[in-house]
């Protein structure tokens, strides 16, 4: 499911792409055998959220929907809480100390904090990547599966086969097929980077979320990652926070820009950048703040 | 001037000149420390590293003289036999290869040297998943104050003297074992190989489990309190990794944050190990401090080196020959051989699982 996007991907202009998007991309019999189908447009949604560590607001009244396939790239000064309302999503705020909610967040139209929302099973959808990579202390091969073998979604043999499947799709098994039961510490950075995306698609996800991924890898591993991304639509929906705004204009269907926790505005990253409804929105994009 | 000159060659100073060339002297002295310093850390640290060695060196070499002829008299018998016998130190006094030993005394260790390894394995194979667990109950789960008063205890736990412990488990926990624990193990197990180990009589209370039991007690504040001190330093973004991929709090745990410390929990391990093989009062009073038999199965009374050393030293001081002192001093060199070996062993586990370890200071 996120080969399908691969041959897409390349075929179609990605800077400026907007709502035009969805209808140029599949013809008419593979529409009706399409899965998404039936689902609603709009994968996570986020309904007047407002969340608070203790006394302290951090995110206020976030009403927000990310479209199936699309990349949103969520942009804002330093402490702004784009990396609060990134964890939100996968829930992975939820044990802070002080840590409280209003609103919704939903995925697939059910709440992530639904009685029947199973968390472990809400994480395989809603993968991560974070700032830096975090390989765990286990073969490469391991890694890869690392999370496959938790959610027991394949095992035995398969697991090779799997583990080889997504270091070539992230590009690295050329580099690693002859060290795969080696330490993972001893690959690059960016390496290593491409090592935590494999493991995060392993699992199937359908929705992944970027916390600053390139900030710590030089230009080429940067740019590599990104042309990857890119190939992960429309199979995936990805949402990125980058402080990297020629990033955020070169992979992005959408731009969120958040300030002091407040959204200001959204809309196609075209838009944003370029016709800037707020004042704030026109100071941050065109760098005279932080 | 002309003091100062002589204070400093160390000549004889009047005794009037005292109280100011002394003060020269030892400010001479400081300067030219300081003007070594470096030199004094290097030749200091180095000395202080060897310390240990030589210690150890030092103390093997003389148990090694004073067993000598021990040695040469038991021969390999020692490592194998089963037998203590100090023959008749009343008796007659016979010489083998020159060395003077009573009639009939034959020494075999074997039983002495499978106990220790037996108690201290059942210690290990007890203690290491409790303290693996406190330790993660210490640093993951449970509320902060909690944590503070669990510490502390096992700090306190790891101060009580082990005769205290050794007492109170022959009085206490050892009959009670033996009433209402034992027998009910020794009725389920089934008899197949190893599980019929634990099947038969239960005794007193008495023996090899309940030796490895108050060993295990002995070292689990030693490795609870290090593979604690190894869990804070586990950086939280692997462990995040871990969540944000959909594991358990027991998969991230078992699969990133104890491999992450790997070997340091070995190291712990080991230096649990070394503990409950030396480990001499506690088990001489809750082991039967039997000198030639092998527990027939896992309840039955036994002895340990360290054991044995303690409850022979008496009377081996009644052999007039000096003979049995001499054995004994070959058992203690037997224990320290012991210790090596596992030792040894330990590096070797963390040098073959090593190479998949986080790297140290990872900078997360
Ligand atoms: N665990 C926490 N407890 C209390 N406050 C927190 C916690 N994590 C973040 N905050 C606060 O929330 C606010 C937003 O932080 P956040 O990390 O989301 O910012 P950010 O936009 O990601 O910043 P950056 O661009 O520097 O990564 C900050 O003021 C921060 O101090
Ligand atoms: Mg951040």
């Amino acid at each position: 499911m996120a080969n399908d996007g691969e041959h897409q991907a390349t075929s179609r202009p990605i800077i400026g792409t907007t709502d035009s998007r969805s209808e140029e991309r599949i013809d008419p019999i593979l529409a009706a055998l399409d899965p998404d189908r039936e689902r609603p447009e709009h994968v996570i949604c986020s309904q007047s959220l407002t969340l608070s560590f203790g006394q302290k607001r951090i995110l206020d009244s976030i009403t927000i929907e990310f479209r199936r396939g699309s990349i949103t790239a969520l942009i804002g000064p330093t402490g702004c809480g784009k990396t609060t309302f990134l964890r939100t999503l996968n829930r992975m705020n939820d044990k802070i100390p002080g840590f409280r909610y209003s609103g919704d967040v939903t995925l697939e139209g059910e709440s992530i904090w639904g009685p029947s929302q199973d968390l472990l099973d809400l994480r395989r959808r809603v993968g991560m990547l974070f700032q830096r990579p975090n390989p765990f202390p286990m073969s490469i091969r391991d890694n890869v599966v690392a999370g496959v073998k938790a959610h027991r979604i394949a095992k035995g043999k398969q697991l090779d086969v799997l583990a080889e499947e997504r270091l070539r799709q992230v590009g690295l098994w050329e580099a690693v097929k002859d060290r795969l039961n080696d330490s993972p510490f001893r690959l690059s950075g960016g390496q290593q980077q491409l090592l935590c995306l494999a493991r995060a698609l392993a699992v199937g996800p359908e929705v992944l979320l970027l916390d600053e991924p390139t900030s710590a890898l030089d230009p080429i591993s940067t740019e590599y990652i990104e042309q990857l991304l890119r190939q992960l639509t429309p199979a995936l929906t990805l949402i990125i926070v980058t402080h990297n705004l020629g990033q955020a204009r070169r992979i992005s269907h959408n731009t969120m820009f958040l300030y002091e926790g407040e959204l200001v505005e959204h809309g196609p990253t075209e838009d944003v950048f370029e016709r800037s409804r707020e004042e704030r929105t026109q100071v941050y994009v065109t760098g005279r703040m932080g | 001037m002309a003091t100062i000159d002589r204070a400093a060659t160390g000549k004889p100073v009047a005794a009037r000149h005292e109280p100011a060339s002394l003060a020269t002297a030892l400010r001479r002295c400081a300067a030219f420390l300081r003007r070594n310093e470096p030199h004094l850390w290097t030749w200091g640290g180095r000395t202080a590293a060897l310390v240990p060695l030589v210690a150890l060196t030092l103390t093997v070499l003389v148990l090694t003289l004073k067993a000598w002829p021990a040695i040469k008299v038991n021969g390999a018998h020692f490592l194998v036999g089963s037998d203590w016998k100090p023959g008749n130190t009343y008796g007659a006094t016979v010489h083998t290869d020159g060395v003077a030993h009573p009639l009939g005394s034959s020494y075999g260790a074997w039983p002495l040297i499978a106990g220790t390894l037996q108690s201290s394995v059942i210690a290990i194979v007890i203690a290491v998943p409790v303290s693996v667990g406190t330790a993660f109950a210490l640093t993951e789960r449970i509320p902060r104050w909690l944590a503070e008063i669990l510490r502390s205890a096992i700090e306190i736990l790891a101060g009580v003297p082990s005769v205290l412990i050794g007492l109170w488990g022959a009085l206490t926990l050892g009959p009670l074992l033996a009433n209402d624990v034992y027998p009910v193990i020794a009725d389920h197990m089934p008899d197949i190989p190893v599980f019929s180990y634990f099947r038969g009589p239960t005794y007193h209370g008495e023996g090899l489990l309940t030796s490895g039991i108050v060993l295990a007690l002995m070292i689990v504040p030693i490795i609870a309190s290090t593979t604690r001190n190894l869990f804070a330093q586990v950086p939280p973004l692997p462990k995040e990794g871990g969540e944000a991929l959909g594991m358990t709090d027991w998969e991230v745990g078992r699969r990133i944050t104890i491999p992450w410390v790997r070997s340091g929990i070995i190291g712990a391990t080991m230096l649990g190990l070394g503990r409950a093989l030396g480990e001499t009062i506690a088990v001489a009073m809750v082991s039967g401090s039997l000198l030639n038999t092998i527990a027939p199965n896992i309840y039955g009374t036994m002895g340990t080196i360290a054991a044995a050393l303690v409850t022979q030293l008496d009377s081996a001081f009644t052999d007039g020959t000096g003979f049995e002192v001499r054995t004994l001093a070959e058992l203690a060199v037997v224990l320290v051989g012991v210790l090596l070996v596992v030792n040894m062993l330990g590096r070797l586990i963390i040098r073959r699982t090593g190479h998949l370890d986080a790297p140290a200071g990872q900078g997360y």
